[in-house]
């Protein structure tokens, strides 16, 4: 897909000090338990104390995530509400099961069964922000922001003004272990910011949340463009240099052009050949690794993204949070992210600095 | 100008049949799906009634022709199953001839297995086979088993929007081929019934005792069903190309969000009322021209209030004979928008309109009726599917009779 | 009767996380929903959970359920009603 579609707003809670202040300050948040936890923020500000006192973590990380984010677009209520999330809220799935037992299945609760839904988190941005028009959940591990961002880029396509969309993740200590029972997580203790160090079976967990605001026409708050975005499942090595060679054709674009690549590297040895076969087609290209910043979740292409729209409206890379990168590019035009999800979901997300020049 | 979208292969499995035709044979007879479950591990065993597809999971994966273990839920099989129908009707053999995507929908994933391994995966102390199932969790994993196993390469994706869930599916594969990202698409939805899901909607007060009885005063509440269906949908240029079968046209469709309640549509049906507005606008038709109206009608207290007033606000004096077929199928959340799509092409294809069963007195909110016959032989054309769900998700699909 | 409404107070807070809310702050007859203290109809349903698991009684019907929970009061009289004297 091609997209006129800017990103005019945006905002995230993660592992890192993502929700305020300047990123560029920042220090780099570091973890040494395999799993990363977000940095949360006083939701009071945001959520009604009434609303929040039912509502659980995930509800509150993507419910407040997306009223930032419009806050940070300046537009108002936006045309579509579109999201990704890979697992839900995790806790109130495993809550309900829970119950079920405990209570032998009599005198439930029907609030985690409620919030459990992948769509909660839109039904209660509609609420709260009145938005009666499209609202849509993707719910396909590695596809499941890129698709929300498909669609959405399609809406701009058919005369949306403007999107609101994101995907939220969380990780609990339930779910962490049951994943590592196959293998999702290294088995030895790594410090997160040596991951790309420890190159051995597995990853480390993470979680977040990350809207956007997408507008189909750019103003001079535009933080970047998304330019394209191509996803492939379970790409053989072959299939994926086709794969990224026709990407950057139908774009006009080759190797040279690209100025930084964002790649969802994660240390995990079992993938990592995918990483190597990418470098092979962009040889040359300085590149960022983003997962030892939010850790492994099925919807870390969306902190890539905001990653990258912060880095081309600014002009910079937060420097502080890549201790293991020696050299920055000096100009930031176009940046390639390519990420995927264990192996099987592949993504291509092509973002353009807003007036970046004609190649 | 956007390419049309067309209809051209069906496949499906509830209740009340293993196929379209079992479906159709079924509906025509009156002939419900409710009853108690055998394979629910549950207090409700025989209390509340459910809509379960009368075969055990080794039977679904026997019929599906691959092997009784851990990776393919009851969720997976039942998908594969109208999947492998739905190609089969469509002439597609080989689906590396024409780039195909496939949208799938599932609210609850693998649950209805992982349910009954959950605490042994998450004890230390155990070990076993059922650690497979730790990969069918969530809802991805039905969507790439059945990828896999029919060999879908292209773009996959899985929606989950509670009951508008495989509405919604139809819905993006259809944009997905008008803004010519891919020529052929393959959407719908697929559901197992859980005791997760039961004791979910039990706790909300709002499952029935009795077979349900959607628009009836008496109505208390839905019975859950499982099932899975799926519908190709193809480009006029490649139909053309191909000179497919056009069963009929996927002419307009809208989704729209009540944001009123997590759980509960609003009273004047207003999500419902725009949904099926901007639905019949898009696909050019007036409401003079609809002829039936495949409603949500869960039975539940609410909706029926809800859906009934958005019919009499959008139809007038002239509301078109409707009916819910909930209480043939159940209400089986994801594939619910799908299973009723593929209703919709059936009245269109046989000239019929299904009854609605278990009606018999009008609700006093309203002042209209679900049509309780069996109707045949007459015009249906243009017919009205809703699909609305929690998180006040609302999805209208328009289908109509292709007239070239 | 004023124990069990004390009790109530108590129970109802910590079952709909009202974290702002003393049990002193809830007027006996008091609306629950809607003005009073807001709640809602998911409210609503988590109070019927409240008197099936601490009084083991169970309210089938919602309708029934909204006369039932109009307030402490009508609450603490209808489970007396159903305790054995």
């Amino acid at each position: 897909m091609k997209g006129k579609c800017y990103i005019q707003g945006l905002a995230a809670i993660t592992p890192q000090h993502t929700f305020e202040g300047n990123l560029f300050s920042q220090p780099l948040v570091s973890t040494g338990a395999n799993v990363f936890a977000v940095t949360e923020p006083d939701y009071k500000t945001f959520i009604p104390a009434n609303s929040l006192r039912r509502i659980s973590r995930l509800l509150k990380m993507g419910l407040t995530t997306a009223l930032k984010c419009m806050q940070d677009s300046g537009l108002s209520v936006p045309d579509a509400i579109v999201t990704g999330t890979g697992k839900g809220s995790l806790q109130d799935t495993e809550r309900f099961l829970k119950d079920i037992r405990q209570y032998e299945e009599r005198a439930l609760n029907p609030t985690p069964f409620i919030q459990s839904t992948y769509n909660a988190v839109n039904g209660m941005i509609a609420v709260q922000q009145q938005v009666t028009t499209y609202n849509n959940t993707f719910v396909h591990r590695g596809f499941s922001f890129e698709s929300a961002l498909l669609d959405s880029m399609l809406l701009l396509e058919e005369g949306a003004s403007h999107t609101l969309t994101g995907a939220f993740d969380e990780i609990s200590a339930e779910h962490f272990y049951i994943k590592s029972r196959i293998g999702h997580w290294k088995k030895e203790m790594v410090n997160s910011a040596a991951l790309y160090d420890h190159l051995t079976p597995g990853t480390i967990s993470g979680e977040g949340a990350v809207f956007f605001t997408l507008t189909a026409a750019p103003t001079t708050q535009s933080y970047a463009r998304v330019a394209g975005l191509k996803m492939l499942y379970k790409p053989s090595l072959t299939a994926l240099t086709t794969g990224l060679a026709t990407f950057l054709s139908q774009h006009g674009l080759s190797a040279k052009d690209i100025d930084l690549v964002i790649t969802g590297r994660n240390g995990d040895n079992n993938f990592e050949h995918y990483y190597r076969q990418l470098d092979l087609g962009l040889p040359q290209v300085s590149q960022l690794p983003f997962k030892h910043l939010c850790g492994e979740y099925e919807t870390a292409g969306a902190f890539a993204l905001w990653l990258g729209a912060h880095m081309l409206k600014a002009q910079q890379v937060p420097q502080q949070w890549f201790p293991m990168v020696s050299q920055f590019p000096a100009t930031l035009n176009r940046i390639l992210i390519y990420n995927h999800f264990f192996g099987d979901q592949h993504t291509f997300i092509l973002l353009e600095r807003t007036a970046a020049p004609a190649v | 100008m956007a390419e049309r979208v067309f209809i051209t292969g069906m496949g499906m499995i509830t209740a009340i049949g293993d196929t379209v035709a079992a479906n159709l044979g079924s509906l025509r007879q009156q002939q419900s799906g409710l009853g108690f479950t055998c394979y629910i591990d549950t207090i409700y065993k025989e209390v509340l009634p459910v809509a379960e597809v009368k075969h055990s999971t080794a039977e679904l994966s026997t019929m599906a022709g691959v092997p009784n273990t851990p990776e393919y839920t009851r969720t997976t099989l039942l998908g594969l199953l109208a999947m492998q129908e739905a190609l089969q009707q469509a002439g597609i053999s080989d689906l590396q001839q024409e780039p195909t995507g496939f949208i799938n929908a599932s609210t609850v994933g693998g649950m209805c297995d992982t349910e009954k391994v959950y605490f042994d995966i998450t004890d230390p102390e155990k070990e076993g086979d059922f650690l497979k199932y730790i990969d069918t969790l969530d809802c991805a994993d039905c969507t790439q088993r059945i990828a896999d196993t029919v060999g879908f390469t292209e773009y996959i994706t899985t929606v989950s929007t509670a009951c508008s869930s495989s509405a919604n599916a139809l819905m993006y594969g259809a944009r997905l081929i008008k803004q010519g990202l891919l020529r052929r698409v393959i959407c719908g939805g697929t559901e197992a019934l859980t005791r997760f899901t039961l004791n979910g909607f039990n706790s909300l007060k709002n499952v029935d005792k009795r077979p349900c009885r959607p628009f009836d005063q008496q109505r208390n509440g839905l019975n859950l069903g499982e099932g899975a269906a799926y519908l190709v949908l193809e480009s006029e240029s490649l139909v053309r190309e191909n000179n497919s079968v056009i069963l009929a046209e996927l002419s307009g469709y809208c989704n729209s969000n009540e944001a009123f309640h997590p759980t509960s549509p609003s009273p004047e049906g207003d999500g419902a009322f725009a949904a099926m507005k901007n639905a019949l606008a898009m696909s050019g038709r007036n409401t003079a021209d609809v002829q039936y109206v495949n409603v949500h009608g869960t039975a539940t207290l609410n909706n029926d209030v809800s859906e009934g007033k958005a019919l009499e606000r959008l139809f007038g004096a002239q509301v078109p004979p409707f009916s819910s077929t909930k209480p043939f199928t159940g209400h089986t959340l994801a594939a619910a928008g799908a299973i009723e799509a593929i209703y919709a092409v059936l009245a269109i294809q046989h000239q019929v309109i299904f009854p609605n069963l278990n009606y018999s007195e009008k609700m006093e909110e309203l002042s209209i009726a679900p049509e309780t016959r069996l109707l045949e032989q007459v015009p249906v054309n243009t017919v009205i599917s809703n699909s609305f769900g929690f998180g006040g998700n609302n999805a209208s699909l328009v289908i109509s009779k292709y007239e070239g | 009767m004023e124990d069990l409404k004390q009790k109530l107070k108590v129970q109802i807070i910590e079952a709909l996380n009202l974290q702002d809310t003393k049990p002193e702050d809830i007027d006996d007859n008091a609306p629950l929903f809607g003005e009073g203290l807001g709640l809602d109809s998911i409210d609503s349903l988590e109070l019927m959970v409240l008197l099936e698991r601490h009084y083991q009684i169970k309210v089938e019907d919602p309708r029934e359920g909204r006369k039932i929970l109009q307030s402490v009061q009508s609450m603490a009289e209808f489970i007396q009603s159903k305790q054995p004297a």
